[in-house]
């Protein structure tokens, strides 16, 4: 007696959890609901006619899966595969991401559920796991199932002007494992931010497409800091003063002799002597000059060897700059870079 | 020498002023002395004058316009003195950093026309400038007076014009300028085909003045 309950229990509890539907009270849908517990009593004539009438009410997307999923296991269960298919392709249709557990439902149903999955073409299952790994040497993997054989694009797609990367492309069918490397063509890695990883999959005139949100995180970098000095090495003074001379003095009293020894030379002798208070206003001007030039401090001249040692220091500097920006291009290059998916699930939706 | 090429002398340094790296332009007062003929006809007086320079690279010109009053000295064997109006112009190229070369022209008239000679001739020589320190030169220059007229007639087959200059920047584009010059002309003359008589002149002049450089 104790086992025979046992069986029973177990039969109802299996029964329970075969039902594609799930508990009948939660379905807001009063005929949807009716054709729940007809399901749950074996009554499949009155499942049928009250799933399709449940179909010509206004119904939520949800609830439209569940009355075709209804229709889909009931036809399977009277041996219609053909109908079953039909309405398990509605079914995934409306949810893409459906699946059936193989241990729980009746092969019938399974197998129309399979053949229905076959005939649309759909992008199912987009999934990206965290993923931590250096720029260059490690790509996140991104995995999907295309339901028919289709050209398909996968793309990296920035939320905010990020751009937009193609991860991979090719023609696929079945379940397609991919690997990014989160990199530019140049070798840099794609800016840190959110992304959509969309993969759009398109057969003839049918395209589907299913995306991911994702997030990219780039690690610190520890650049060089660029040179602004030589450590031992100073800049020098390009220009020097020049020792204090008598030379200003002297330059005077040459141009002032040379214009007095050639007035005095020139001056005609049929005219006399002439007047040299020009010359000597002039000249001791020039003289007067001559000497506040010679106690001033000289005007500064160029340095010449200090001149070729700072262009010298300059060069040096900027060779030394020129490597560290390369090193710093290349560091960045290694940053540490994970990639998460975003908490928003997976969507697609036939186009 | 016309008066229309002093003129064209003037004129050509506006184009270089316009384009020109530094333009420096000075009032001047001016001493002057004037010799001629013979060692008894000579003036001296004042006046005042201003002076133009400008550089363009290796290029730089300079014009001078004095109007000086002229007196006989005393002993002078002429009472009547004279107002004379001399425009200079020179126009140099830099052949090293101390050493330029020039060609220009002088132009002087006496007034009245016959107290003393009216001259023109075209200059030709070289400058030499050097820096005392900073803001502060010096110049001499040597020119050759060449193709020489004469109010009066006659020819000058040695005529020299020998010049000092001083140039002083005293405080932001103030400058102090000083000049001199000596012209000495060796005219002959042949009155009524008599002969070539020696008929010569001797100037000298002194300018002080205050300048602004642009």
């Amino acid at each position: 007696m104790i086992r025979c309950r046992r069986i029973v229990a177990v039969l109802v509890g299996l029964a329970a959890s075969v039902s594609p539907l799930g508990a009948a009270q939660t379905v807001p849908n009063a005929t949807l609901r009716q054709a729940q517990q007809a399901y749950d009593n074996l009554e499949y004539r009155n499942v049928l006619s009250l799933a399709r009438a449940a179909l010509r009410e206004r119904l939520s997307g949800p609830e439209r899966a569940r009355a075709y999923e209804l229709l889909g296991f009931t036809y399977g269960a009277m041996d219609s595969i053909l109908k079953a298919v039909d309405a398990f392709k509605q079914v995934v249709l409306i949810d893409p991401e459906r699946q059936l557990d193989p241990n729980r439902v009746s092969p019938k149903a399974y197998s129309a559920f399979d053949v229905a999955l076959r005939q649309v073409l759909l992008v199912r299952q987009l999934r990206l796991d965290s993923v931590s790994f250096i720029a260059g040497r490690g790509a996140a993997p991104i995995r999907f199932t295309v339901t028919q054989p289709a050209r398909v694009v996968a793309r990296a797609i920035g939320t905010a002007g990020g751009g937009s990367f193609v991860i991979d492309s090719g023609a696929w069918n079945g379940q397609v494992n991919l690997s990014w490397p989160a990199r530019l063509s140049s070798g840099d890695p794609v800016p840190a931010g959110n992304y959509t990883v969309v993969v759009d999959a398109r057969l003839g005139q049918n395209t589907f497409s299913a995306s991911q949100p994702i997030r990219v995180i780039h690690g610190r970098v520890d650049t060089l800091p660029y040179l602004t000095s030589l450590p031992g090495y100073q800049y020098l003074p390009e220009t020097e003063f020049p020792p204090q001379t008598w030379r200003p003095l002297g330059l005077a009293f040459l141009y002032t002799g040379a214009a007095l020894i050639g007035t005095v030379g020139l001056e005609s002798s049929s005219l006399g002597s002439g007047s040299k208070r020009e010359i000597a206003v002039v000249g001791s001007a020039a003289l007067i000059t001559g000497f506040v030039m010679t106690l001033r401090k000289p005007a500064p001249r160029p340095a010449a060897a200090n001149i070729l040692y700072n262009r010298l220091l300059r060069d040096q500097l900027a060779r030394r700059n020129q490597d560290i920006a390369k090193e710093n291009i290349a560091r960045r290059q290694q940053v540490q870079i994970t990639v998460e998916p975003s908490l928003k699930p997976a969507a697609g939706a036939p186009r | 020498m016309s008066r229309w090429m002093a003129g064209l002398g003037l004129l050509a340094l506006v184009p270089l002023a316009a384009t020109s790296q530094q333009v420096t332009v000075s009032p001047q007062f001016v001493l002057a002395s004037y010799r001629e003929v013979a060692s008894g006809l000579s003036y001296q007086g004042s006046g005042f004058g201003g002076a133009l320079k400008a550089r363009y690279h290796k290029l730089s010109a300079e014009a001078i316009v004095l109007r000086v009053s002229l007196d006989p000295q005393s002993g002078s064997t002429t009472t009547n003195g004279f107002k004379a109006t001399e425009v200079d112009a020179w126009l140099d190229y830099d052949v090293a950093d101390y050493a330029s070369l020039e060609v220009g022209i002088i132009h002087r008239t006496a007034d009245p026309e016959f107290n003393a000679q009216s001259l023109g001739a075209v200059r030709v020589g070289a400058r030499s400038t050097y820096e005392l320190g900073p803001g502060a030169s010096v110049l001499f220059r040597a020119n050759y007076l060449a193709a020489p007229k004469f109010s009066g007639g006659g020819s000058a087959s040695f005529s020299l014009d020998l010049g000092l200059g001083l140039d002083v920047r005293l405080a932001g584009q103030l400058h102090g300028t000083a000049g001199y010059s000596f012209q000495r002309v060796n005219r002959k003359t042949n009155p009524g085909g008599t002969g070539e008589i020696d008929v010569p002149i001797q100037g000298t002049a002194a300018r002080l003045g205050l300048g602004l450089a642009f």
